[in-house]
Parts: structure tokens; sequence; C-alpha cells
């Protein structure tokens, strides 16, 4: 059994979306001068000169913010049922719901303290 | 057939196709930048079917944990060893390749196996389909309210791990200044004669940009 119930539209807008791109190129291929020369190679980089090559290493700080960032995300996924049944559940659930809120909290004051959330 | 029916099965050939073509793509290509993204498109059609499969809230999480979060930590990873050489080709190999096989065919025979054994019957019960997510909130706070609350300190676990991991508190002295020595080259912070210097640059090219002709 199938209902796709609500996901009408979300099909719909997403027929939309994958034919954006297509016709942005295609217009482009159409409209813009069709210049030869090594310009055209440079990686674009805002208009500025791009310095060196782009398969450089990158800084562990970026991988700190990521390993943060997915526990809060696991954290929203566990809570978001929660709210959703909100209305069916009691006062014990919300005092169980600010437990494990509490328990994570600790871990973004660890995380605060230990400067894991500053770029310096 | 009505609509919605052939709706679903076109649906499900996109989505099929898509995850078979990435995946092959995650396999087989040479650039393992590429293979990182390609296995965002894996857990994006993975998510597409759990949607046919009338199951929304696992499809949220589907594309919030692994597209969101998993992948990127993938693609982080990646892009935080840029060690660019020519690989030695191994010693043994076929021994690894064999191991490698035979693994594969086992969990293959495995899968098969519980494919036929599977009864694909259509179940007839009513599909939660919304509430589905109400139910698992009633189950989260009723008997599965322990796992629920471990959960949440299974995480600071690995916060904390990450945090300390990542700091090198923990590191020894010796390997401490073997890593300081070498000059890495990071994003913000990148001496440009270094980076000029490192090969395949497109720094010859630079001394006819338009910008400086125009200037």
């Amino acid at each position: 059994m199938f209902v796709l119930n609500g996901y009408e539209y979300f099909l719909g807008f997403l027929l939309i979306c994958s034919l954006v791109p297509v016709l942005a190129f295609v217009t482009a291929r159409l409209v813009r001068p069709h210049p030869e020369g090594v310009e055209r190679r440079i990686t674009y980089e805002s208009g500025m000169e791009p310095i060196g090559g782009a398969w450089i290493q990158f800084n562990i700080r970026y991988y700190m913010f990521a390993l943060v960032f997915v526990i809060f995300d696991v954290e929203t996924v566990f809570l978001y049922p929660w709210a959703v049944a909100f209305n069916q559940l009691g006062l014990l659930a919300f005092v169980e719901a600010l437990i494990f809120i509490a328990i994570l909290v600790v871990g973004l004051v660890y995380a605060w303290r230990k400067g894991a959330l500053e770029w310096s | 057939m009505n609509l919605a029916d052939g709706v679903q099965i076109v649906s499900f050939g996109v989505l099929a196709l898509m995850m078979l073509g990435a995946a092959l793509g995650v396999v087989l290509l040479e650039n393992i930048v590429y293979s990182a993204f390609l296995l965002g498109g894996v857990f994006i059609s993975i998510a597409g079917l759990y949607i046919l499969l009338n199951a929304g809230f696992v499809a949220a999480a589907q594309v919030l944990i692994y597209v969101g979060a998993v992948n990127v930590l993938i693609l982080f990873g990646i892009m935080l060893v840029n060690k660019r050489q020519n690989f030695v080709p191994l010693r043994n190999a076929w021994v690894g390749k064999i191991t490698t096989a035979a693994v594969c065919l086992g969990l293959f025979a495995l899968l098969g196996t519980m494919v036929l054994a599977t009864p694909w019957a259509i179940s007839t019960a009513p599909v939660a389909g919304d509430t589905s997510t109400v139910v698992i909130g009633m189950h989260f706070f009723s008997d599965f309210l322990l796992p629920f609350e471990l959960a949440s300190v299974l995480l600071l676990m690995a916060l904390i791990g990450a945090i300390v991991l990542a700091r090198r508190e923990f590191l020894p002295d010796a390997l401490e200044r073997e890593e300081t020595q070498q000059p890495v080259l990071t994003l913000p912070e990148r001496p440009r004669e270094l980076a000029s210097a490192a090969p395949g640059s497109p720094d010859r090219t630079l001394g006819t940009s338009p910008t400086q002709r125009n200037v």
C-alpha cells in the first residue's frame, strides 16, 4: 500500500528544482561569448587571483566544528519526536527531555571551556 | 494501475538507478573526493527509498545525520590528509584481494539466502504514515526511556573524546616536535612563497589575467 500523502508538492518541487541548473547552463551556453586563452582555465575565486593549488591540507579546526556539529545533529533527531508528540506526552516527559538536554549541555560547556568553539 | 502507483514505480526506478550508479562510482573512481561526494548521493537515494516506504521520520534522520553530518565528516577527514603521492604496489597484494573477495561473496550469499527466505507478503495493517513520529516519541518516553537517556551520555562521551583527541593533549613530546618542523599548508595562514612553489599551481598564467591587464 502506498499513500504518498503530502509528497505530491515535494515531487513537483523536486522536478522544477532539477530544471533550474539545466536551464541556467543552457542559457549561459547560448548567451556567453566564447573567448580562448589561459584565463578560462583559472579557478574562479571571487575575482581574486588564486594562490597555489586547491588541493591543500585544510585546518584541523574545521574537523573540530564538524565533530561538535555531529553531536548536536544527533541530539536534534532525538528531540524531534518529543517535540511532535509534546501534546500527548505529559510533564514527566518534559522533565526527562530536560535531563537529556542537561547532560548534553555539560558537553557544550566542556567544549566551550576547552576552546573548541573558538577559531584561534 | 492508477497515477499514484505509476509515480511510485517510476520514483523507485529512478532512486534505484541513482543509488546503484553512485555506489559503483564510490567504489570505482580513483579520486577519493569524488567518491565521498557520490557517497552523499547514495545516502540521499536511500532517504528517497525511505519516503517511498512511508517512513518520513527515518528519511529526515537519514538526510540530517548521514548527508548532513557523517558525509561532511568524511569530507573533512579527506581534506585533512593531502598526501598526494604515488603509492608503492603492495607485496603479497593477492592475499588481501582473495580475502576481500571471500568476505564479499560470503556477505552476498548471506543476503541472498535472507532475500529468498523472507516471505514477501504485503502486510494489510494500516500504515502509520504521518503519525509514526508521534508513535516514536511515545516509545521514547515510555518503554525506551533508558536507551534514550543513555544516548545522551553516549553523545557526551563522544563529544569529550573528540575534543581530547583533536586538541592533542596527550601527544608524546617527540612526535609533537617532529610535526611542528614540517611546514603544513593550511588555508588561513598559508605562506605565499610555499604555496606558489607547489607543483601544478597555475601561477604562470597569473601575469596575463584579465584583471591585471586592465589595471
